[in-house]
């Protein structure tokens, strides 16, 4: 175990000692490799171990959090102590007994990243740089990275929680360069899992993903500026997620709900979005990047409806923001790592399938740009515009796609977006994104159905 | 928490074939305070090391980092590096630096009065902060303050003998208010960055930010069309630090800068000068060496639009028989502190200046919407709409394009103040011929 049950259950009493009503200890051990490699050659092999201790006190609203590396227990205890200190009440909390150790059994690994060698690892890197640079002769640089990490941790508060498990992840990032004439353009793809190597080993083809990332520079290379105005964009499946994941799905979360910063305030039941929108967010699937058995504060991860048929019907809450709300916690709070103390944060979330098809939503477009694949975003969760990158797009003329064009990207805002959502075909797809927030940054899935809103602002470097 | 015996790692990596060695000592203490409605929020303090190792086995690299540093994890730190080392196959040197002659001493980039100033000192001035916002104007409706103070050590050391040390503080104020006068709602954010407490200037700060909030609410898109830009520092350095890493001499030699064969060359205005000045006061950065134990310094990236050099570290200036500018930090290459260097407008000229332009004072998206390869960028950015030399409607939900070489050939003002920005780039306000807008 990561730290001796009674030492956790004297850093709980410590914490609680001054009129704390909530205490926490997150314990984290976290083992990671990560790889590197230029133009076939491995430049980095890099190993690292995490570890450290997080404490968390709170009364009402009010959260005191520090963190250490230390494992000795005076340190510890004295951190505790230090942190009970913010508190001075007479009325002390008695802690419940904590329960028997749970053991998080999902999402486990079948080949654990301790158990392959460097040098399979190194193989993989190589089968993907071989397909993407083969692509095509502009293909002039490939940069590709490998990750996995194992993080154990162990949960234990006030009031009894006491978790344990391992999240294992993998995922292989894959960015081509393509160059001509002077002119550079790039392509990415980056497949992942909540799981160990039999995903990058078994059930996916690198060398396939490897392609379809050159694929992207080349046509990227060999297109024409986007144009710039107002009109209506189909967004394709998978990544163009993101939009639901930046636009809505930030102001959804009880960090920027709580305190009334956002459009979603107040809005609980009511309509928020066309009626053919339903979204979610589910911590729960079965061995996904962003998925967990529990949460950071140790409380079982959960299938969360967030917008069903247009109507607003959950946010995503933590603990002590569920108490600022008068709201059950959803499970989702998340952290990075023991720097941070845990806060509402997303886990796999996706815009669920509709009942066109996509040739139907191009065909239905007269004229506009077809998103294929988006970059990231981001989304100021105050007033909820956004924006974000189109990495590969195109033109629709006489609903048709046509000519591909770089350089565009997709302003708006969050609050009416969702109303302006017209089509939604039934092709989900989801991919992985790295998501950062206040308590770090975390690994997410976002995904969607290719969808078409009615008019959104493009911004590009030809004219209008 | 290190609790490692140094001699004894030094000596098994010997023993086991490792010809150089350098371990790199960090440690960063926090201390965060957050205030919402009138009452702490958040508190958090902190105490983190980590201890990273290169070594050089058969002229490869292997790297390890650990944050637990006990003699027990020596074999397993020699072994893990070994095995990397023998994977990589990269053509590049694997070099442990024999060290400077000189290191300079820069006084006062840790400042003690800041580290022992009393907390709740520096929680009744945020309380002050929290109600001024407050008491401002009623269309404020929310304020959120938040303090963050960290200091900063790091100790390197090797086995050419080379021991290196520096500690550096800084602090900053963040402030956020959402404004909202009923039918329209914005939200106004700075941060404020010193190490030095009585630098905050609480009414100027609270005036500032306030205001810009509440000249944007109705703010609305202009027609899409080629306007003159004005970027305010923030909104400057904003734009630049997507662009940052084309200075890089790896992603150069990797042919994945927009600079590669530009040494030399006209890249921008001659009103522009990009500096590196690594000793920079008030900066919790500025440091006296790299993390590979080279003497950093003060250089012209940029000057009067001419590149002058590229940041190197110590891989990639012996592929260029340069010396190391000492940027090798972390992985890879960085500036330490990169500063746009005043001109000699004054910045209210610099707006009468404008006959039909759109004064930019956020731009957002700029981790997405730059591309650092070919240049190009396309960025959210909201402001005002300058006509005939007077700042008038706020702007939003606009975008604005362009190239980055193109945009720095186009600067034709520069004016006389700098801000310190919290993306490390400290920029002045510049004005820029022409750009294409996007709006409705």
């Amino acid at each position: 175990m990561l730290l001796e049950k009674k030492l956790i259950e004297a850093l709980l009493e410590a914490g609680l000692s001054r009129g704390a009503d909530f205490a926490e200890v997150f314990v984290e051990g976290t083992d990671s490799t990560t790889l590197q490699s230029l133009s076939g050659r491995l430049e980095k092999a890099n190993n690292g171990k995490l570890f450290g201790v997080g404490i968390r006190l709170a009364k009402k609203f009010q959260t005191v959090y520090g963190y250490t590396n230390s494992k000795n227990p005076d340190d510890l205890l004295k951190l505790a102590e230090d942190l009970s200190k913010s508190f001075d009440d007479k009325n002390i909390t008695k802690r419940k007994p904590l329960m028997e150790l749970e053991v998080g059994k999902r999402h486990g690994a079948k080949i654990k990243p301790s158990e392959v060698s460097l040098e399979k690892k190194v193989e993989l890197i190589k089968k993907a740089y071989q397909a993407a640079s083969e692509y095509d002769e502009a293909i002039k640089q490939v940069v590709i990275y490998l990750l996995d990490s194992a993080q154990e941790v162990l949960i234990a508060n006030s009031e009894g929680r006491f978790v344990t498990e391992t999240r294992y992840r993998v995922r292989i990032g894959m960015n081509a360069v393509a160059a001509k004439d002077g002119v550079m353009q790039t392509g990415g793809v980056g497949p992942g899992a909540g799981k160990g190597y039999e995903y990058l080993f078994d059930e996916i083809d690198v060398a396939e993903y490897a392609r379809e990332a050159a694929e992207t520079a080349i046509i990227m290379l060999n297109a024409e500026e986007c144009p710039s105005g107002v009109m209506p964009v189909v967004i394709h499946n998978g990544f163009g997620g993101v939009i639901f994941h930046e636009a809505c799905g930030h102001p959804l979360e009880a960090t920027s709900v709580a305190k009334n910063a956002s459009v979603f305030c107040g809005k609980m039941g009511q309509k928020v979005a066309s009626d053919i929108v339903t979204a979610i967010d589910d911590g729960t699937l079965e061995n996904r990047w962003g998925s967990a058995n529990f949460d950071d504060e140790g409380y079982p991860q959960q299938h969360r409806v967030l917008i069903e048929n247009g109507v607003l019907k959950s946010y995503m809450i933590d603990k002590i923001n569920a108490r600022r709300m008068n709201a059950e916690p959803t499970g989702s709070s998340r952290r990075q790592n023991y720097k941070f103390a845990p806060t509402s944060r997303m886990s796999n979330t996706y815009i669920d399938n509709g009942d066109s098809t996509f040739e139907e939503i191009i065909a239905a477009t007269e004229f506009g740009l077809f998103a294929k694949k988006l970059g990231g975003g981001s989304v100021n969760p105050g007033n909820g515009d956004f924006n974000f990158a189109v990495m590969e797009g195109y033109m629709i003329r006489d609903g048709k796609i046509a000519e591909p064009v770089r350089g565009a990207s997709l302003v708006g805002n969050g609050g009416n977006i969702l109303y302006k959502i017209d089509m939604i075909a039934n092709n989900l797809d989801s991919a992985r994104g790295m998501c950062g927030s206040v308590s770090g940054s975390i690994p997410a899935d976002v995904g969607q159905p290719t969808l078409r809103v009615t008019d959104i602002t493009v911004g590009g470097k030809r004219g209008a | 928490m290190l609790d490692m015996n140094l001699d004894k790692l030094f000596k098994i990596a010997k023993d086991k074939g490792i010809s150089d060695i350098q371990v790199y000592l960090s440690n960063s203490t926090n201390l965060s305070v957050q205030i919402f409605e009138g009452e702490v929020d958040k508190y958090e303090i902190a105490d983190s090391s980590s201890l990273t190792i290169k070594g050089v086995y058969n002229n490869k690299m292997g790297v390890y980092s650990t944050e637990v540093m006990e003699d027990e994890m020596i074999d397993e730190i020699i072994d893990a590096i070994i095995a990397s080392a023998k994977v990589i196959d990269s053509l590049d040197d694997a070099i442990i630096y024999e060290g400077d002659d000189h290191y300079e001493e820069v006084e006062g980039l840790y400042n003690e009065e800041l580290t022992n100033l009393d907390v709740a000192k520096k929680i009744s001035t945020l309380n002050e902060v929290d109600e001024k916002f407050h008491n401002f104007d009623k269309r404020v409706k929310n304020v959120e303050i938040s303090y963050t103070e960290t200091t900063n050590s790091v100790m390197l050391q090797n086995s050419k003998g080379l021991k290196l040390y520096n500690k550096a503080n800084a602090s900053y104020i963040i402030s956020e208010v959402i404004v909202n006068d009923g039918s329209d709602q914005r939200v106004g954010f700075d941060v404020k960055i010193t190490n030095d407490f009585n630098d905050y200037k609480v009414d100027e700060m609270v005036k500032d930010i306030t205001q810009d909030a509440l000249r944007s609410l109705g703010a609305k898109p202009v027609p899409s069309k080629n306007y003159e830009i004005v970027f305010s520092s923030l909104s400057f350095a904003t734009l630049f630090s997507a662009f940052q890493g084309v200075f890089s001499a790896q992603a150069v030699q990797k042919g994945i800068s927009l600079l590669k064969d530009k040494l030399g060359e006209t890249v921008g205005s001659s009103l522009i000068n990009v500096v590196d000045d690594p000793l920079m006061k008030k900066s919790a950065s500025s440091r006296s060496f790299d993390d590979e134990g080279v003497a950093t310094k003060f250089k012209y990236l940029i000057e009067k639009g001419v590149l002058k050099t590229y940041l190197h570290n110590l891989v990639t200036a012996k592929k260029d028989g340069v010396k190391s500018t000492g940027n090798g930090f972390g992985n890879g290459i960085s500036a330490v502190n990169m500063k746009i260097e005043a001109g000699d407008t004054n910045f209210d000229y610099m707006i009468a200046s404008v006959k039909d332009g759109i004064y930019i004072t956020n731009v957002q998206g700029a981790h997405a919407g730059a591309n650092a390869v070919s240049g190009d960028f396309s960025l959210q950015a909201a402001g005002y709409h300058v006509l005939d030399g007077k700042i008038g409607e706020p702007v939003a939900l606009i975008t604005v394009a362009g190239n980055f070489i193109e945009m720095l050939k186009d600067v034709i003002m520069v004016s006389n103040e700098t801000k310190m920005t919290y993306y490390g780039i400290t920029s002045p306000a510049v004005k820029i011929k022409s750009m294409p807008v996007s709006g409705k």
